[in-house]
């Protein structure tokens, strides 16, 4: 017996108790992410023992991790991979003991808990619950927090504030972080995440106070402190949670309209953002190619929208505009707000729903918070199949792949293709997974339908169509569909690569 | 006059046998073997050992020198040797490098060395004037090479203007000596007021055989004169066009081999927006280039596979230039390619008895890198004139780059209204963008003017603004 655990330890070529000793550090200090909602409850009077007891478990469960596996703190390239996967699922799993522990009764269900932590920290903002108002405002906001810590990622708020994880810190960024390459912000890594905490931190800010004031000023009546905190929790790690049953509907057109502009500053590049500003000179967007692609695509298809929608005469004005615009911006960036309940658009206005599934896969750009394949990776597959063209005529022709002029590697090249095409695989996989398991369990899902679901939590966006449409729920949705769509959002979120490595078999061996 | 000349291979050899006679010539070179060789041709004396040492230096008798040439293959070498030559004697220096980013780095004035010569862009000057592109010399850059310095010798009408020591075939004359159209009329041998001069540029100075001019409205540009030009890039390649004296610009060349001398000359075609492909066998060298070069069409072949040079119709191209390693695969390559049709072809050679053997063959131009360098470099160590200009550092002559002051009595003056005194702001680099001002833009505090002047004036200039 123990003959063969030796045989077996030694023919695994992955530290797993160095992982499990890293997993466990990070998952005792999350513990202290339940101060918050702890505190907030206190303020309304709501129970705090929810809070409370989750961070007890969630730092016993961490510290007994790190305890158990000691001694073991080398994490190299491999076990990077199994750490930031793993941390994942515990974070979620931490994430649902509030809705568990508490007397929700929405949320009993352990995979409905389990559904909506891991859609909150995917940043996804998929929802179970058939009516989020009759949350307490303490659970309320919790779900809306869960999205923000998930944003900029858990790892990367860990190296940035954490001493230890230096090592290796690179390469647990590298699988975190939305986008093919990592672009240094500073010359140490911990400096880096930092500086890109700073940035969403500071526009987290900005959203809350021009929300707010927004309801100080009466422009908005329903926009209360709590409401503005709560939607830039969401709007800026692109989540899409809302405390309101109809989403932004609830809202006037003025706070649509700064949360269209929040939404799109989430899904571009931080890192470029945070160099524009220190060096104050705009220029670096104008000559970034991802940039004026993400532009371009947001552009074309609020246009496309706001055609199909004015010619079939649906909303005018103004409203179509916005209505429009949203809904393109919210989906594209993956947030997953919805201004209007656009699964109504499904019989009068098909193209604009077929727009918004397609935008379901182009998603924000690398370095910011938004989901799915990103924007970056589509200019470079373009440049790819331009270069394959140019190639069949002239065999000899050596031509690098470009990006704002900077020759890209031909390993992330490489990357990118199988990226992509792990990226459609697993969704196809996904939507003939929910078609075959709702027609065994009678649910009343199209096969449309299942593609939007399926592409709506592996890019981390939110809504789907049907039933569990903006304004719906997952809830109708079988046990084991809700699964294999938490199993979508958290490959979707680690951007596939860190988690499918995991399944394979020389990942593990010697 | 005194020399040290560091380095006794082709290079070496050619320049002391340009200079022995006028010159008292001390050469140093690790290989006794060619010392010896040497001193019983020419009537130099000799040291041998590492240049880049004090002791080697000294014994040349470093202290009495008056000019240093470091000319040895390694470029690190010949660099050290400079560096201990500034602090142990008065003599000036000149560098020989194969490496463009020493280049830069000496024009924007980082390495302290008086001259310095670069085989490869030599090289590719020579090959750009072949086909009729006469290149700009850039002797300096200021503002990220947004502002250029570049000097020109002005062709003389009609005549052929080849190199010294290359020889031209008969096809390579004819098309020097075609007639003069376009805008070389427009410019030279007129007033300079009435002078078509491409915007963004002006003439900072005219040479002609020994006098500096300071060019003035009533003053025009002659053929066979010397001139430095003051310009935005574009600018510069306008100049380039004139004084190509408006022929038929070859538009696309093709380059087998893209070593060093190869990158080089694809640089110096491109930069005069000629469509350029290169050809390299190494698949690794081959990306590097073309990681380098964007404009550039760079194909990892052979350059001898009859197959491609069809596929990719090679003979079409106007130009083509051999600079692979081995001069025998060179004149192969050239051959096969006059077989496809390529009309005029320039093979670089690396051993002296090729040219002929090439010119021989039929190739049109043959250009020994190691020939050309040391031309230049005689002719800087010759000329006293030409050394001021390149240095542009001289008794009569400098280029100043100032801040404008605030308290400057200049400041927002139009600049027609400016006093004439024999300098000329050459440029004006105001937020990090040259403007190359006219007669009604005004100067503004906190500007980096870039201004010629004489030597005697650089105090009054200084204190003007």
């Amino acid at each position: 017996m123990i003959a063969a655990a030796e045989r077996l330890r030694r023919n695994v070529g992955v530290e797993v108790g160095a992982a499990l000793n890293l997993v466990g550090a990070l998952v005792k200090y999350l513990s202290l992410a339940f101060l918050f909602p702890a505190a907030l409850a206190v303020g309304y009077s709501e129970p705090v023992w929810p809070f409370l007891a989750a961070g007890a478990i969630t730092a016993g469960a961490g510290y007994g991790l790190e305890r158990a596996a000691r001694g073991k703190e080398r994490v190299g390239i491999r076990e990077g991979f199994l750490v930031v996967a793993l941390t994942w699922l515990f974070a979620a799993a931490a994430g649902a003991l509030p809705y568990l522990l508490g007397d929700e009764p929405q949320l009993q269900s352990p995979i409905n808990a389990y559904f909506e932590s891991m859609s909150g920290f995917t940043t996804t903002g998929a929802s179970v619950l058939p009516d989020v108002e009759g949350l307490s405002h303490s659970v309320a906001m919790w779900r809306q927090f869960t999205q923000w810590l998930g944003g900029m990622g858990i790892i990367v708020l860990a190296l940035a504030v954490l001493p230890r994880l230096r090592v290796g810190g690179r390469q647990l960024m590298e699988s975190e972080l939305p986008g093919p390459e990592l672009e240094p912000l500073a010359a140490s890594i911990r400096d880096t995440a930092r500086r890109l905490w700073t940035v969403y931190v500071a526009l987290t800010g900005l959203e809350i106070l021009a929300l707010a004031l927004l309801g100080w000023m009466g422009a908005d009546d329903s926009m209360s402190l709590f409401e503005a905190v709560a939607h830039a929790f969401s709007t800026m790690p692109t989540g899409g949670f809302s405390t309101e049953a109809r989403s932004i509907e609830a809202f006037g057109a003025a706070t649509q309209w700064t949360i269209v502009v929040f939404m799109a500053l989430a899904g571009s590049n931080f890192v470029l953002m945070y160099r524009a500003l220190l060096r104050r000179n705009l220029r670096a967007y104008a000559r970034d190619e991802e940039f004026r692609l993400y532009l371009g695509l947001l552009f074309l298809g609020a246009m496309a929208v706001l055609v199909e929608l004015l010619h079939v005469g649906l909303y005018s004005g103004e409203e179509a505009v916005r209505n429009a615009v949203f809904q393109t911006t919210s989906i594209m960036t993956t947030t997953g707000f919805a201004s209007v309940d656009f699964n109504e658009w499904t019989t009068v206005a098909p193209l604009s729903v077929m727009v918004l599934v397609a935008l379901m896969f182009v998603g924000g750009s690398a370095a910011s918070t938004g989901g799915s394949i990103k924007v970056v990776r589509h200019v470079l597959i373009g440049k790819i199949l331009r270069r394959e063209l140019d190639q069949t005529l002239h065999p000899d022709v050596v031509q690098p792949v470009r990006l704002n002029r900077i020759p890209v590697d031909e390993r992330t090249v490489r990357a990118v293709i199988a990226f992509v095409l792990l990226y459609v695989g697993i969704f196809v996989g996904g939507a003939v997974l929910l078609v075959v398991e709702a027609t065994r369990t009678g649910v009343d899902v199209t096969p449309f339908e299942a593609i939007a679901a399926s592409a709506t939590t592996l890019g981390n966006v939110g809504p789907a169509l049907g039933f569990a449409g903006p304004i719906g729920s997952f809830e109708p949705f079988s046990d084991l569909s809700k699964v294999i769509m938490i199993c979508l959002m958290w490959i979707g979120r680690l951007e596939i690569l860190p988690v499918i490595v995991l399944f394979t078999r020389a990942y593990w061996r010697a | 006059m005194k020399i040290v000349v560091l380095g006794a291979g082709q290079v070496g050899a050619t320049i002391v046998e340009a200079l022995h006679s006028d010159h008292d010539v001390t050469v140093v070179d690790l290989d006794g073997a060619r010392l010896q060789a040497l001193s019983y041709r020419y009537d130099v004396s000799t040291v041998r050992g590492n240049g880049a040492t004090r002791r080697v230096l000294q014994d040349a008798a470093i202290k009495r020198a008056d000019l240093m040439i470091a000319c040895t293959s390694r470029d690190e070498i010949n660099l050290v040797a400079a560096t201990l030559v500034k602090k142990l004697s008065e003599a000036q220096t000149i560098v020989r490098t194969s490496n463009p980013e020493y280049l830069e780095a000496w024009q924007e004035r980082q390495i302290d060395v008086d001259f310095m010569v670069s085989s490869e862009l030599e090289t590719a000057h020579a090959v750009s004037r072949t086909i009729g592109v006469p290149a700009a010399k850039q002797t300096d850059v200021f503002a990220d090479g947004q502002v250029q310095i570049v000097e020109f010798d002005v062709p003389r009408a009609g005549g052929s203007d080849n190199l010294t020591g290359v020889p031209l075939t008969e096809a390579a004359e004819r098309a020097a000596s075609r007639p003069l159209t376009g805008a070389y009329d427009e410019v030279v041998g007129l007033p300079l007021r009435e002078a078509k001069v491409p915007a963004d540029s002006k003439v900072a100075s005219i040479i002609r055989a020994d006098r500096m001019l300071v060019p003035r409205g009533e003053q025009s540009i002659l053929p066979g004169d010397r001139i430095i030009v003051i310009g935005s890039p574009d600018a510069a390649r306008a100049w380039s066009g004139i004084m190509a004296r408006g022929e038929r610009r070859v538009d696309d060349v093709v380059i087998f081999g893209a070593g060093a001398t190869g990158l080089a000359i694809a640089r110096v075609l491109l930069d005069q927006r000629i469509r350029v492909r290169l050809i390299e066998p190494l698949e690794e060298r081959a990306r590097e280039v073309a990681e380098e070069l964007p404009a550039a069409r760079v194909y990892c072949a052979s350059g001898i596979d009859p197959d491609f040079i069809e596929r990719e119709r090679l003979g079409q191209a106007r130009a083509a230039v051999f600079a692979m390693r081995e001069d025998s695969k060179n004149l192969y390559a050239a051959m096969l390619a006059k077989v496809h049709g390529i009309g005029f072809t320039i093979g670089i050679v690396h051993e002296p008895v090729s040219v002929e053997v090439f010119e021989r063959a039929g190739i049109d131009v043959a250009v020994n890198p190691r020939s050309v360098t040391a031309e230049e470099i005689v002719r800087f160590a010759h000329d006293p004139r030409i050394r001021q200009l390149a240095m542009l550092e001289g008794d009569r002559f400098e280029v100043l780059d100032i801040t404008v002051r605030d308290s400057s009595k200049l400041v927002r003056t139009p600049f027609k209204e400016l006093p004439m005194t024999g300098s000329l702001i050459g440029a004006i680099v105001r937020n990090g963008t040259a403007i190359f001002p006219h007669g009604d833009d005004r100067l503004e505090p906190g500007d980096r003017a870039i201004i010629f002047t004489e030597s005697s004036r650089v105090a009054e200039v200084e204190k003007a603004l």
